[in-house]
Parts: C-alpha cells; sequence; structure tokens
C-alpha cells in the first residue's frame, strides 16, 4: 500500500471560530491506482490533500489528529526539511490555475531545472536536457525554444501541460492534482486529462484526482470517494458508485446534473438547501438537514463510513474494493434510479428541536415541513 | 413533501447584520490594537474638550519664578521658561493639533474627492489634465507644498488647516479616481447600467460609497500625519502665530535649546504627538480590516 | 399570489400595435475592440474581433442557447444586444424596434424591457446595498409603482424565486452562492422585461446549486412567458434549458439548430468536437469512448486565421486531405436542414460520419447518404 490516511482531522482556527474542515477522513491507495475525490466546494478533499504535503496554511490549518502513511512512513510527524525532501519527487502536486501556480517572473526552463536540481544531483546541462524531455513529453511544441518563455507567454492549456511536466519531472510514485482542469475549456480540459492519463500509465504513477466533476472521475478513475462537509460518505469503484449509488447526496448529485447520454428534458432534481457552515462542530450527520432520506438518528448519530453488507470484509484498494457508505438509510437500487426515496409513506425526519420552516410555492398553498437544525450560511 | 419537488423558501445567515457600519465597528473593536490606537486618541480627545475644565493652570500665563522646574506634584508636567505649566499646554495643545489636523484632511478630503470624482466620473480629456495637474501637486513634498501655502497666506489656524489639506489633496484624488476606475469594471456597475441607470446615478449611488471606504482609511491615516505636519510647521515657526496659544510644535521650538538641562519639556508635547498620531495610524489599520464587508467567506 | 400570474404591462413608449413574436432579431452585428499602439499619438493598429458578424432571432417565450468556449465572444455577443458594448457595425431589432443606434434617454427606456443575470454572484451585487435595494433598483429607476407598491413587489420577487423576503435588509455578503444569485434572478425581473440575457449564470456555483438555478429559471419562464438568452460554455447545460443553440467558435456562429437537432445530428465538426470532449458520468461509456482531440489552442480573435477559422484545428479538414477551400473561402451558415444551419463548406461530410455517430451515439447507417433526418 503506498499511501494510507487513517482518521484524518484538519481544522482552522480563525477569528471566526474554528472551521471543521476535514472530520475524520481515511482512505488508501495503492500503487499505481488513481483515486477520485470528488465533492463540492468545502468539502475538505483540496484541505485532505494540502494536509498530505503539509501546505496548510500556517498558523490557522492544523491537522489536529489521524495519520498519514507513506510507504510506512507517518507524514505528519515529519519535519519541515523532511517533507521537502518527498514533495516534488516522491509525491507531486498539481494545482487548479496555473498562472499562480506558476512563478511568474521565472522563465520555464528556470522552474524545471529549479525543481529538478532541488531533488537530484545533475549539472545544469544535463537538467536542460531533462526539462527539453519533458516539455516534449506533455506536447509542448518546439521544447528547446519555448524553455525560455515565461508562463504568461503561454496559454491556459499550455501553462497546465507544463505544471504536468513540472509535477512528473522526477518520476513521483504519487501525483495530486487538485482540479486540474477546471479552469479549463472543454476540449482543452480532453488534451490534458488524455494527456495526463497516458503518462501516469507509463510512469507507474499513483493518481489522486480532486474534482468537483463526476464526468472527468468517470473516465479517468478507478475508484472514487465522495466526499462531504469534511467526511467521505460514500467509497466505492468507479464502476459501482455509477452503476449502484447509494449514499443520498451522491444520489442527489447525479440526479442533479445536465447529462448529454440522457434525454435533453429529463428533469433535474437538485439537493435543496445549503451545505453547512464548518463552523459548527457536526452533529450526527452531516447532510441531514439537505437529505430527503434521513431519519431520527441522522440528526443526533453520525454514520461510520462501513460496507454495505455489514461483516463484509473490507478491502480498501484495488478493482475489488469493498463499497463503503456512511450513512443509516442509504437508498434502494430503485430509489438511487428515481432519485427520491419512493418507499410509500416515507417522510424524512424532523429536526429534533422541532423547528419548522414554510415552504411556499406561489399559486399553492403553503406547507410546513420540518426545517433543518440552524445553521449559517457557508457556502 | 419530498424534497426536490417544491422550491424551499432558502434561509439566510441568522447572525443578522445590523447595518454595515455597525458590523464594522464591531469588527473593529475586536481588534487589540485598533482598540488601543482609539483609546490613545480618545484621551486626547477627551484632554481637549475638557481642557478648560481640567487644565490646572492657565497656559498662556505663568509664574516666573517657578521657569523650567521639573516635573513635581503642583506641575505634573514640569514648567517651561517662561513658568507656565507644561501640562496644561499640553492639554490646550491637544485642541490645536487634533482640531487643525483633522479639519485639515477634511479640507483635503473635499478638495480631493471632488476632483478625483470629476476625473473618474468623466474620464476622457478632463481626466487626463486633472491627473497631470495632481501630478505636479505630487512632485512636490506635502511639507514644502505647506510650507509655501502658508508663506503666501500668512499666520493663523485656517491658513495652517488650508494648506496642510491641500498638501493632503492630490492623494486623495488619486486614490478616489483609482478606485473609481477600478470599480467602472465590477459587474454591479454594468447590472445598473443595463438597468438603465443614468450615469449620476451610478456614480452616486454604486460607484462613490464604495470607491469612499478605501479613502476613510486613508484619511485616518492622514490624521496622524497632519498632526506631524502641523507640528512641524509650528516648529518651523509656521504656526498660529500667536505665542500665547499653546501649540505642540512651538512648544518643542521654544524648548529645543534646553534638551540637555529640561528635558521633559521637550518629552512631554514630544510624546503627546507621537502618541496621538500612533494612535491615527493603529485606528487607520484597524479601519482597513473592519470596513472590508469581506465579499468572501 | 395570482397578481403575480399577470406580469404588470406598462405601456410601450413605442407604438407598435400587434406585439412581434420575434422578441430580438441581430443581423450582422459585429463588436471590435480597436487595438492601439504610442504613448502620445495612439495610432489604431488592428482590432480585437470579438464578435464579426453574428445573426439570429429570438422567439418570444423560447430560449436559444449560445454555447461556446473562451474566446468565442458569446459573453461580448450578450452585451452588446443589450447595448452594454456598442456595436461596430450590425442591426439589433427588439420587440420590432431598431435599438442599434438608440441612445441617452431612448435606450434608457428601452432598458426596461432587457435584463441580464450575471455570472459571479459575488461581484454582480452593490456590496454597500441592501438585498432589498439591489431587487427594488430597477423601479426606482424607471419610476415604476408608489413606495407601497415597490415594498410589496420586492417582496412578492423575493418569494417568486425563493428567497425569504425577511432578510431584504440583509446586505449581499450575508447570503450564499446560491442566493445571490436568486437575488441577482429576482433583480433581472422586477420590471417584468421582454428578454433575459443569462451570462454565465450557474458557473461560479456549486453543481448541487446549480440545479436549484436552473429549475428556477425554467419555471420562471413558463410561469411568465420570459424569453432567454442563455450564454454558457457548458453545453450539458445549455441542452437542457435551450430550445434552439449557436454554437460560436471565434466570433461567429458556426451552427445553429433546435436543441433536439445539433443533438441528433450536429454538423459543423466544431460542434462534434465539442459534443465528443464532454465527460459522460458513466465509466461505461467513458472507457469505450474515442475521443476526438482537437490539437493546438484557440487562434487570437486579434488574427483570425484565414479562411475558415476553424480550418487550424479542424480534424474533417485533416481526413479530407487539407482541402484548398477550408484555407481559402470563409464559409457562410446555409442551411441543411430546416431550422439548422451550418458553417462549413464540407458539413455534408459530418452526416453520417463516424466521428458523429460516436457523439450522438446512433448505429452506422444502412441507408442512402444525401437525405439528412432533423
Amino acid at each position: 500500500m503506498l499511501l494510507s490516511v487513517r482518521d484524518l482531522v484538519v481544522r482552522f482556527r480563525t477569528h471566526d471560530g474554528t472551521v471543521n474542515a476535514v472530520n475524520g477522513v481515511s482512505f488508501d491507495l495503492d500503487e499505481g491506482e488513481t483515486l477520485g475525490l470528488v465533492g463540492e466546494s468545502g468539502c475538505g478533499k483540496s484541505v485532505t490533500n494540502l494536509a498530505i504535503m503539509h501546505l496548510l496554511p500556517k498558523p490557522a490549518g492544523r491537522i489536529e489528529g489521524g495519520q498519514v502513511l507513506f510507504e510506512g512512513v507517518d507524514l505528519t510527524t515529519l519535519s519541515e526539511s523532511d517533507i521537502r525532501l518527498i514533495r516534488g519527487s516522491e509525491i507531486a502536486m498539481i494545482f487548479q490555475d496555473p498562472m499562480t501556480s506558476l512563478n511568474p517572473v521565472l522563465t520555464i526552463e528556470e522552474q524545471l531545472v529549479e525543481t529538478i536540481r532541488a531533488h537530484r544531483k545533475v549539472s545544469p546541462a544535463d537538467a536542460r536536457t531533462r526539462a527539453i524531455e519533458l516539455l516534449g513529453m506533455v506536447g509542448i511544441p518546439e521544447p528547446a525554444s519555448r524553455l525560455k518563455s515565461y508562463p504568461h507567454q503561454f496559454s491556459g492549456g499550455m501553462r497546465q501541460r507544463v505544471m504536468i511536466a513540472i509535477g512528473l519531472a522526477l518520476e513521483p510514485k504519487l501525483l495530486i492534482a487538485d482540479e486540474p482542469t477546471t479552469a479549463l475549456d472543454v476540449t482543452i480540459q480532453a488534451q490534458m486529462l488524455e494527456l495526463l492519463q497516458r503518462l501516469t500509465n507509463e510512469q507507474g504513477t499513483a493518481v489522486i484526482l480532486i474534482t468537483h466533476d463526476l464526468g472527468v472521475v468517470a473516465g479517468m478513475t478507478r475508484r472514487i470517494n465522495v466526499m462531504y462537509a469534511g467526511f467521505v460518505v460514500e467509497a466505492a469503484t468507479t464502476v459501482d458508485l455509477f452503476a449502484a449509488p447509494r449514499h443520498p447526496y451522491t444520489v442527489g448529485l447525479l440526479h442533479s446534473i445536465p447529462r448529454l447520454d440522457a434525454a435533453a428534458d429529463e428533469p433535474l432534481i437538485p439537493i435543496e438547501g445549503v451545505p453547512p457552515d464548518l463552523r459548527v462542530a457536526p452533529v450526527g450527520c452531516a447532510f441531514a438537514p439537505r437529505c430527503a432520506w434521513r431519519l431520527a438518528r441522522c440528526w443526533t448519530e453520525t454514520p461510520p463510513l462501513s460496507p454495505l453488507e455489514p461483516g463484509t470484509i473490507v478491502k480498501t484498494t484495488g478493482p475489488e474494493a469493498t463499497h463503503r457508505i456512511a450513512c443509516w438509510n442509504p437508498a434502494t437500487a430503485e430509489e438511487a434510479v428515481a432519485g427520491a426515496p419512493i418507499r410509500p409513506g416515507f417522510v424524512p425526519a424532523p429536526a429534533p428541536d422541532g423547528k419548522v420552516d414554510v415552504v411556499e410555492e406561489p399559486g399553492l398553498p403553503a406547507v410546513a415541513v420540518p426545517a433543518g437544525p440552524s445553521h449559517e450560511d457557508g457556502a | 413533501m419530498t424534497a426536490g419537488t417544491a422550491p424551499v423558501v432558502i434561509r439566510a445567515a441568522p447572525r443578522a447584520s445590523r447595518g454595515l457600519w455597525r458590523d464594522a465597528f464591531r469588527r473593529l473593536l475586536r481588534n487589540g490594537p485598533a482598540v488601543l490606537g482609539l483609546v490613545f486618541i480618545l484621551i486626547f480627545v477627551v484632554g481637549a474638550v475638557l481642557a478648560p475644565l481640567i487644565a490646572p493652570y492657565d497656559p498662556a500665563f505663568g509664574n516666573l519664578s517657578l521657569s523650567k522646574q521639573g516635573p513635581t506634584a503642583a506641575h505634573l508636567f514640569g514648567t517651561d521658561l517662561l513658568g507656565r505649566d507644561e501640562l496644561s499646554r499640553v492639554l490646550y495643545g491637544a485642541r490645536i493639533s487634533l482640531i487643525v489636523g483633522v479639519v485639515a484632511v477634511l479640507f483635503g478630503l473635499v478638495f480631493g474627492v471632488t476632483v478625483g470624482a470629476v476625473a473618474g466620473g468623466l474620464g476622457g480629456k478632463v481626466d487626463t489634465v486633472l491627473m497631470r495637474v495632481t501630478d505636479v501637486l505630487l512632485a512636490i513634498p506635502g511639507i514644502l507644498l505647506a510650507i509655501g501655502i502658508v508663506a503666501w497666506l500668512g499666520h493663523g489656524q485656517i491658513q495652517i488647516m488650508l494648506a496642510v489639506g491641500i498638501s493632503y489633496a492630490p492623494i486623495f484624488a488619486r486614490l478616489l479616481r483609482g478606485s473609481l476606475l477600478a470599480l467602472r469594471e465590477a459587474d454591479f456597475v454594468t447590472a445598473a447600467r443595463s438597468e438603465g441607470a443614468t450615469p449620476v446615478r451610478i456614480l452616486l449611488r454604486h460607484l462613490m460609497p464604495n470607491a469612499l471606504t478605501p479613502l476613510i482609511v486613508q484619511a485616518t491615516l492622514a490624521m496622524a500625519t497632519a498632526i506631524i505636519d502641523v507640528a512641524g510647521l509650528g516648529f518651523l515657526g509656521l504656526g498660529p502665530g500667536d505665542p500665547r496659544v499653546a501649540e505642540w510644535g512651538e512648544m518643542l521650538t521654544d524648548s529645543a535649546r534646553f534638551l540637555q538641562n529640561a528635558p521633559y519639556l521637550i518629552l512631554f508635547p514630544g510624546a503627546a504627538i507621537v502618541i496621538s498620531a500612533i494612535g491615527f495610524n493603529l485606528l487607520g489599520d484597524g479601519l482597513r480590516e473592519a470596513i472590508d464587508p469581506r465579499l468572501k467567506r | 399570489m395570482t397578481a403575480m400570474e399577470q406580469p404588470v404591462e406598462q405601456p410601450l413608449s413605442v407604438a407598435t400595435p400587434p406585439v412581434p413574436e420575434q422578441v430580438l432579431e441581430v443581423t450582422g452585428l459585429k463588436v471590435y475592440f480597436p487595438i492601439t499602439d504610442g504613448i502620445v499619438i495612439e495610432r489604431h493598429v488592428g482590432d480585437i474581433k470579438a464578435v464579426d458578424g453574428v445573426s439570429l432571432t429570438i422567439e418570444r417565450g423560447t430560449t436559444l442557447g449560445l454555447v461556446g468556449e473562451s474566446g468565442c465572444g458569446k459573453s461580448t455577443l450578450g452585451r452588446a444586444i443589450l447595448r452594454l458594448y456598442q456595436p461596430t457595425a450590425g442591426k439589433i431589432v427588439f420587440d420590432g424596434q431598431d435599438v442599434t443606434s438608440l441612445g441617452g434617454g431612448a435606450l434608457r427606456a428601452m432598458r426596461r424591457r432587457m435584463q441580464m443575470i450575471f455570472q459571479d454572484p459575488y461581484a454582480s451585487l452593490n456590496p454597500r446595498m441592501t438585498a432589498g435595494g439591489i431587487v427594488g433598483e430597477p423601479l426606482d429607476i424607471h419610476h415604476i409603482g408608489t413606495k407601497t407598491e415597490r415594498r410589496q413587489r420586492i417582496e412578492d420577487l423575493f418569494q417568486i424565486v425563493g428567497l425569504d423576503p425577511a432578510f431584504a435588509e440583509r446586505y449581499p455578503h450575508e447570503f450564499s452562492g446560491g442566493q445571490r444569485q436568486r437575488i441577482g434572478v429576482a433583480r433581472a425581473l422586477a420590471v417584468n422585461p421582454d428578454l433575459i440575457v443569462a451570462d454565465e449564470p450557474i458557473s461560479a456555483l456549486d453543481v448541487s446549486i446549480q440545479a436549484q438555478i436552473i429549475n428556477l429559471l425554467e419555471r420562471l419562464q413558463g410561469q411568465f412567458n420570459l424569453t432567454y438568452l442563455f450564454i454558457a460554455h457548458d453545453l450539458s447545460v445549455v441542452r437542457h434549458i435551450s430550445d434552439r443553440i449557436a454554437v460560436m467558435y471565434l466570433g461567429r456562429i458556426v451552427e445553429l439548430a433546435s436543441s433536439k437537432g445539433l443533438n441528433t445530428e450536429p454538423l459543423h465538426p466544431y460542434s462534434v468536437a465539442l459534443l465528443s470532449a464532454i465527460p459522460i458520468p458513466d465509466p461505461a461509456i467513458e472507457s469505450k469512448r474515442r475521443r476526438i482531440i482537437l490539437r493546438g489552442d484557440v487562434p487570437s480573435p486579434a488574427a483570425p486565421p484565414a479562411g475558415c477559422r476553424f480550418n487550424t484545428r479542424c480534424w474533417l479538414k485533416e481526413r479530407l486531405g487539407n482541402p484548398a477551400r477550408c484555407t481559402e473561402e470563409d464559409p457562410q451558415l446555409r442551411e441543411l436542414a430546416p431550422g439548422h444551419t451550418v458553417a462549413c463548406h464540407f458539413a455534408e461530410e459530418v452526416a453520417g460520419s463516424a466521428e458523429q455517430r460516436q457523439v450522438t451515439g446512433r448505429p452506422a447507417p444502412a441507408a442512402v447518404p444525401g437525405s439528412l433526418p432533423v
């Protein structure tokens, strides 16, 4: 097992309160595997990976629990100088916006060579040759002449290619790609994903692909973890996740996006409500206020990530990985297809303090339905 | 009613705002250094306002027999060359410094905002001409400009206020114009245009309220400099001109030669200048953080 | 609540007796931004041809989707239609009236009837105005209603978009992104516009909130017979909400068809490539897909390629052995099927091709080529 994250807890201490960004996240990764971390803004997917690399903004961000075992070594215990040896050469990271991740006042050559020579004892000439090789590998035309260019002289797609080149320069064992294509046009995105997949396959690099785009993970990953409000709510192989989603959030997500392979007028079923305020310590299931499947215990007990069939031996990696969810009342197969709980007579459990929201649709009589717990805006 | 079929009335944050300024004030109070600055300023403001009531002696007249005495129980800050009580002089001096400083900055704001708004609002040739004039004024060091204006207009409180104010006007004009130019591209301004708002309405309702807030921070910081500038003018002999009036800068001039044997004569007015200037500085920095409504959480 | 079913009708300032079915008709619209050089004397050295000859129409009560990638000019087009940019050439006829060179008071009066929803829910609301003030501003600008009537209208608008009217006194920073976007929608609706231009209204929102806003816009269209110009880069969303779709590339419309038509029979190589590039949330489909990967980057709008603008990246041109016509002649939009126009010399080759079948999922035809199903 290449990477094992166990019960990771990350909090940010700010003026406005403590933000519970990651609340006990665990996952494993084998060599050469591609894992997708899917979720919306605020779910903790990026923070988890920044934590792995010790890149949390200090002093606010802190790992307050759990371990990150990389090839057996707990990264959370390493000093800054030790982790620097690992960053870039063993674990590399590429980010969403190449304009801000590339230093605008250094040429591409300088940035590539800097990375290479920071970890390998090579002469500047050898490093330069390697840099040209890398640029060619990522598909930049006439790489030798473009070495002296500055980031702003490249287009967005080209810059992202340079990022990939820097990331893969030292053939790391693990590449963390944080929303690598979100800022790109869809035709450029297609180029980028194809490149990323090809190169990581060739080098046998394990990849953690962080994104909110379910289409991207469908094509790029072997396993997916769905995250919400700092928890992993569903973990499965990609095939299983799309064929048989069980967590109400995953089901909701799949039904709220328009898809090219569905009828154009297929109605979208949005997930009502807003994401929770992470400054409020989680009580019960974080998704309960928005969940159409919620039971009374969902408000008070946080469900652990466990296999669909209780008692199954859990395999955390590989093509046979166990399908796990964190839910007291998962959707059935028919409900997953329908996008709503269709059991006769099922009503989502009201909040324990009995507060009520008034739901009004113009033209129809007002109806009182249970409200979520008083939470503040988070989005 | 299953979630997802009827539109849910979505509630906003229960932590209600009671107005943008009240929120800013609350944020300000949470900022330690800013509160300290506020305290410093308040000390002087209270001292200045209540000077007639709390000053133990008349600042204008002194008992020559008590000249140049160090701090004693009777005269907490000592006495100056003419036997006048330093404490009373510092308190009355606060009036000049603070009033002149504040009014000077206000003058500067009025001039600067007008020029900046016209330049930023009209653009084009008007903008170019106004900005070149501003550039010329900015090229002259502030204090020299103030000295020049006082030399031209003569002694007196109003003259000092005008001089210092005019020396700040170019900075405020530039700042405001810059803010206006940046804001013009903002989506909410485009939205106002697309709704059919007249340019005047856009300027007054949308541009100015947003452009003025950074200016408030700058103005507060400018008051710190104004206090020092006013004291500087006084030190150079360009102060109010009335020897009976206590003014911190003039007090420094009078006492400069006594640095060796009566350092308290410099210490107290000097400390007053420094502390009040620091106060405005800290407040200004705190305001900068407090005023921004923090668009993104 | 029934008052809301009937939009308050304001009399038109210009007398046009029968209400035209076409809310918008744009002909040959060009928007060029001059590039200047020189410090003291500015020389006009070139133009960024953001919109370079666009014609389209929108029928009342329908949605025209405008889709394309960055730099294609769709946002510029949307804003030019609202006269937020000055057209360099061409004609804009709005509800039967030529508004291309309207100015001053007449333009401001016309603004009442076309409104915009913006992309960035954070930047499109004045941070120093209350939500109620923002929504009610159009009423104020156009002097509609008394103070009480306006307050009622604001309250109604809040309800319509799904916000609690009690929060009209709050400031934008106290709302979430999705809620701010609702405020933007309420503002656009305030004066009962005939046309709403939605410029990427959901791109900046979280996925689970996007669906809420899409549904809201659809519901409002049904309720108030609104006409939308929906601009977005995400073809899946555009396809869902639009009746007709215009695909833009480098300042021109390259294909214009019904939403269904574009899906079942995309005829421009760029449209096909676009459909091919969009990832589908289904691993079974994704693993079997053979994407059309376009080479290179989008050319600069300041220097569009000679001949067909797409020729530098076109897969069809390559497949056909680089015909000279692609680099020499600029293709015009021509109708290949009722209501389906394409700007490509070789669009007929796309029909029935393997690439088109890949994106539409239809099996290879055994029938005679030449007859195009709609």
